[in-house]
């Protein structure tokens, strides 16, 4: 079943493309890291898939075929926001209540232990949290309506590398006990790099890569040579950087052959150094890696 | 390859949280506001029994006194209409009532949630954004109505004496709007207002002033002209009008035919008067003989005119006016839950 499918998927504002030709389709039961710099276009893709935005073209469906928005997919998804909008003024137990009151199902048992594991009183008000405690109260009033997709947007931006890993921790435990799966998106990889299994990299509203990182890793390799020297024809050529009488070029292989040349030298790229490269490459990107296979 | 393991309901059987449960959620919003309009409206009616009260005992004097042309009675009216003609500082207050418990619960809803962010919060929960906007409207109009309705009760109760006496008609601007199911239209028509304005400014404080404005505006326009056109004004020649109908308009027509008021003068310089406003009023100049202008200018011919709104239509008029005010707010919500449905970021 796809978590997320999209075709063709356009959102235009005012005259402005924010999204356009957006071609998804991401497997249930992964981490998905949504990376892109600034404005390209990832908020706008998150808040079409939750249903707060509407698509100019294109169709979108989430949790294998359910329209986005319908009352189904608000049930089975959960949205924490860019910048964690809370209730300033309501205490953490009002704000548990009025989650409760607004869903189906909410686990208030599992949101009180979790809350109390952190230390976070229900007695004061949300806006007067620590932005880590914020961001962890958003997350817990998302997990404990046991979503089957949990969406966060931009969630560890406003956060001190304590809290960003705290707040990761929990996501993953959250994966591992409930099966969910997470869209995240992020304007850096940095942090992503260890916990996402599925890259989507997105840049000036346009899919640049879509992709489990396992298959990304596999299909790429950073070779260094000498410069002027004749590139291997199976090598597609990401980009290149020269430094000095050396040239290192991140390639795209056409099989799983491994075979470098003489003179030339291999290794595996790594998962950010390959989403900058690929950010960074001005060309139309060719449509998606090879990786059919895993489909 | 990848297979599901989530052995949820089907989502499609899963029905979206119970009407009660958002009433709280309705509750929690409005409770300060409705704190507010509470504390307001007990201030307004501490201060509207005790006078009242004393109102009465004074009217009851001024009734009982007899005979009524004797001079100590007819001070002891007049004394009763300078006292209690005008409801002194608290006048604006009441005539803002309406509009700021409508205003304060309806321009707070969608100005906050946009304002903060907290829509991407409150919409991308399991009830869905148009049953949350349904219960937050709903309890809205109720309690907005309720909480009219029962200051328009207390108005009407205050004002009886000055209606019975003939001081101020209950069509009068000053009352009219304040009482009945009018009152109740005001308060739903500025309950609606304020939901628009905090659709369309985004902002709570910028959204309150602009709801207030645009109801004060519409309430003027109303009381200086549409209420008059509910129903087309009653004429006659009689010198005295009843205390209980509404005088809209005096002139002076001369074989059937309205004459202006420079003919008047001219009819009245024979004599020395001026006309001061086309009615009753004039002003004896110096040298004017002793004779009355009105007796004077109906022995030449002319016949005073007065248009009037009588008392028996307060009742229709009040049911005019609530039906276009509850036709606008119905139309302002109306518009309000379609744009929430389309659109939201």
């Amino acid at each position: 079943m796809n978590i997320l499918e999209t075709e063709a998927l356009g959102r235009r504002y005012g005259g402005t493309w924010a999204l356009r030709d957006c071609s998804l389709a991401i497997p249930e039961g992964h981490l998905v890291a949504l990376v892109g710099p600034n404005g390209a276009g990832k908020t706008t893709l998150l808040n079409i898939l939750v249903g707060l935005t509407g698509a100019t073209t294109g169709n979108v469906s989430v949790l294998g075929g359910i329209p986005v928005g319908s009352p189904a997919a608000l049930d089975a998804i959960a949205f924490v926001a860019q910048d964690m909008p809370l209730y300033r003024h309501l205490t953490v137990a009002d704000t548990l209540h009025l989650t409760r009151n607004l869903n189906h199902d909410f686990d208030g048992a599992y949101a009180r232990a979790r809350l109390r594991d952190l230390g976070i009183a229900e007695k004061h008000r949300a806006g007067k949290l620590s932005g880590g405690q914020q961001a962890q109260l958003a997350l817990t009033l998302a997990l404990a309506r046991h979503p089957r997709l949990l969406v966060l947007d931009e969630p560890t931006a406003p956060l001190d590398p304590l809290a960003r890993h705290d707040f990761m921790a929990t996501v993953m435990a959250a994966m591992a006990e409930d099966g969910l799966s997470v869209i995240l998106s992020s304007h850096g990889l940095a942090e992503l790099e260890r916990v996402a299994d599925y890259l989507v990299l997105i840049a000036h509203g346009v899919v640049r890569l879509d992709a489990p990182v396992d298959d990304l890793v596999a299909r790429h390799r950073v070779v260094t040579g000498p410069v002027g020297e004749q590139n291997d024809p199976r090598w597609q050529v990401v980009e290149s950087t020269a430094a000095g009488a050396q040239q290192h070029l991140l390639v795209r292989l056409q099989g799983p052959n491994d075979h470098v040349p003489d003179g030339w030298e291999s290794r595996a790229a790594g998962v950010e150094e390959l989403a900058l490269a690929y950010l960074r490459e001005s060309s139309v990107p060719t449509p998606l890696v090879p990786v059919e296979a895993s489909r | 390859m990848i297979t599901s393991t989530l052995a949820s309901a089907p989502p499609s059987l899963r029905r979206p949280p119970a009407w009660h449960r958002l009433l709280w959620v309705a509750w929690r919003r409005y409770r300060t506001t409705l704190l507010g309009a509470a504390a307001l409206l007990a201030v307004e009616a501490v201060y509207l029994v005790d006078r009242g009260d004393h109102m009465r005992s004074a009217y009851a004097a001024a009734e009982a006194c007899q005979p009524r042309s004797a001079a100590n009675c007819r001070f002891a009216f007049e004394n009763f209409h300078d006292t209690y003609a005008n409801v002194g500082f608290i006048g604006a207050l009441l005539v803002w009532t309406p509009a700021l418990i409508g205003v304060f619960a309806g321009a707070p809803l969608l100005a906050r949630e946009l304002e903060t962010g907290t829509f991407r919060f409150a919409w991308t929960q399991g009830v869905g954004r148009l049953r949350w906007l349904v219960a937050h409207l709903v309890p809205g109009v109720l309690g907005v109505a309720v909480l009219c309705g029962a200051f328009g009760v207390l108005v009407s109760w205050y004002d009886h004496p000055l209606n019975a006496s003939g001081i101020q008609p209950r069509l009068n601007s000053s009352e009219f709007p304040l009482t009945g199911m009018a009152v109740v239209g005001w308060g739903l028509a500025a309950y609606a207002l304020g939901v628009v304005a905090g659709l369309v400014v985004r902002r709570v404080v910028p959204a309150l002033a602009a709801g207030l404005a645009v109801w004060t505006g519409l309430a003027f326009l109303t009381a200086e002209v549409l209420r008059a056109h509910y129903a087309s004004p009653r004429t006659t020649t009689s010198q005295q009008l009843a205390g209980r109908d509404l005088p809209i308009d005096q002139w002076w027509a001369h074989g059937g035919v309205r004459v202006s008021d420079a003919q008047i003068n001219q009819a009245l310089q024979a004599i020395g008067v001026q006309s001061l406003d086309g009615g009753g009023n004039f002003r004896t100049g110096p040298g004017s003989a002793s004779v009355d202008p009105i007796q004077y200018l109906i022995a030449h011919g002319y016949s005073q005119w007065t248009s009037y709104q009588p008392a028996s239509r307060f009742w229709p008029f009040q049911w005019i006016e609530f039906g276009w005010l509850a036709c606008l707010s119905l139309l302002l919500l109306a518009v309000t839950f379609l744009w929430v449905r389309r659109r939201a970021a």
